[in-house]
């Protein structure tokens, strides 16, 4: 079911045009991985407010609330690039764990924001008026580094995990002995 | 030139598979960190982002911690070059980074670094200087293309 959907994906001719252009998909790349260098730092930053490591002359509301709707803009650009990027490889990507360890943890990261956005986000103000930064909010900060950290090294190992046949020593054996046969 | 030669160092960073991919995580998870951060002060030169805080404060409050992540970059990359010196050497859009490295370097603690902590500054002034630190990460892009066409990705 989800191979027939990654099958069709990839067969579609706006991921047929990445995939073949030479130059289209390095540049989706690029930007995704410029996105991750901005972006990512928009969270390391109100991560670090959060926990009460950095900018602690600054309320967390001015941080958090300055930072939203860029961080909200760089995740979009940075989903669409990497939509983009699988889906032109998809049934590559189908079976490689790395990928599925990924999506994983961008699925923990939804979750991260179904739970923080309610009790931390939404409401940086109250964070302010206590006088220690609450449990709460540095669990939020904690958990997102940890969980951004995780979905960026899965990622990158998506590039280093090979399919099994590809680098068994069986198979390579059985083709020198087909070679050597010949 | 030795380095260009097979050596003790690219054995040992060759002889397991998981330093190559171990170093690149901390070196991509660094740069996100490092060049984040400055594009953090470099969004309030433009005006925008964290507005009740000036560019100085700003640029002082990320400082320490923009450094620490360039720390950890500058100690990566080399583990990933001195893993193929040669391929690395011999590629023009790794010259090309280093390049590009040396001036981002030296601009954002030169220029850069002189425009966010002087909050006098007037606004054409900042926002020029906000540009130009933006624009050097997209001169940073073709490098992943060289790593691309070497098989590094994908």
């Amino acid at each position: 079911m989800i191979f027939d959907f990654f099958q069709w994906l990839q067969s579609t001719d706006l991921m047929t045009f990445i995939r073949e252009s030479g130059l289209t998909y390095p540049v989706i790349m690029s930007t995704h991985l410029t996105c991750i260098a901005i972006f990512g730092g928009l969270i390391v930053i109100t991560d670090l407010r959060l926990l009460g490591w950095a900018m602690t002359d600054r309320s967390i509301a001015d941080v958090v609330n300055g930072l939203r709707w860029w961080k909200r803009l760089g995740f979009v650009i940075m989903v669409t690039m990497g939509i983009m990027l699988a889906g032109s490889k998809a049934t590559e990507y189908y079976p490689n764990p790395y990928f599925w360890t990924k999506l994983s943890f961008l699925a923990l990261v939804l979750i991260h924001a179904l739970i923080f956005r309610p009790l931390v986000y939404n409401r940086p103000q109250e964070l302010d008026a206590t006088p220690a930064i609450p449990t709460r909010a540095k669990a939020a900060g904690a958990l997102s580094l940890i969980l951004w950290t995780g979905v960026l090294c899965a990622g990158r190992l998506i590039g280093y995990w090979e399919p099994p046949q590809k680098k068994n020593p069986v198979a390579a054996s059985q083709v020198r002995e087909l070679v050597l046969v010949r | 030139m030795l380095l260009i030669q097979a050596n003790p160092i690219s054995d040992a960073l060759n002889s397991s598979e998981w330093v190559f991919p171990i170093a690149e995580c901390l070196h991509i998870a660094a740069f996100a960190w490092s060049i984040g951060l400055i594009a953090v002060v470099d969004f309030r030169l433009l005006g925008v982002g964290v507005q009740h805080s000036s560019p100085s404060q700003l640029a002082k409050a990320t400082a320490p911690w923009t450094l620490l992540g360039l720390a950890v970059v500058l100690l990566s990359g080399p583990v990933l070059f001195l893993s193929d010196p040669r391929m690395y050497l011999y590629n023009p859009s790794f010259r090309f980074k280093m390049l590009a490295l040396v001036v981002a370097i030296i601009y954002n603690y030169t220029i850069h670094r002189k425009v966010a902590y002087s909050d006098s500054s007037g606004t054409a002034a900042r926002a020029l200087v906000g540009v130009v630190s933006l624009d050097q990460r997209r001169l940073r892009r073709p490098v992943y293309r060289v790593r691309l066409s070497s098989g590094r990705i994908q």
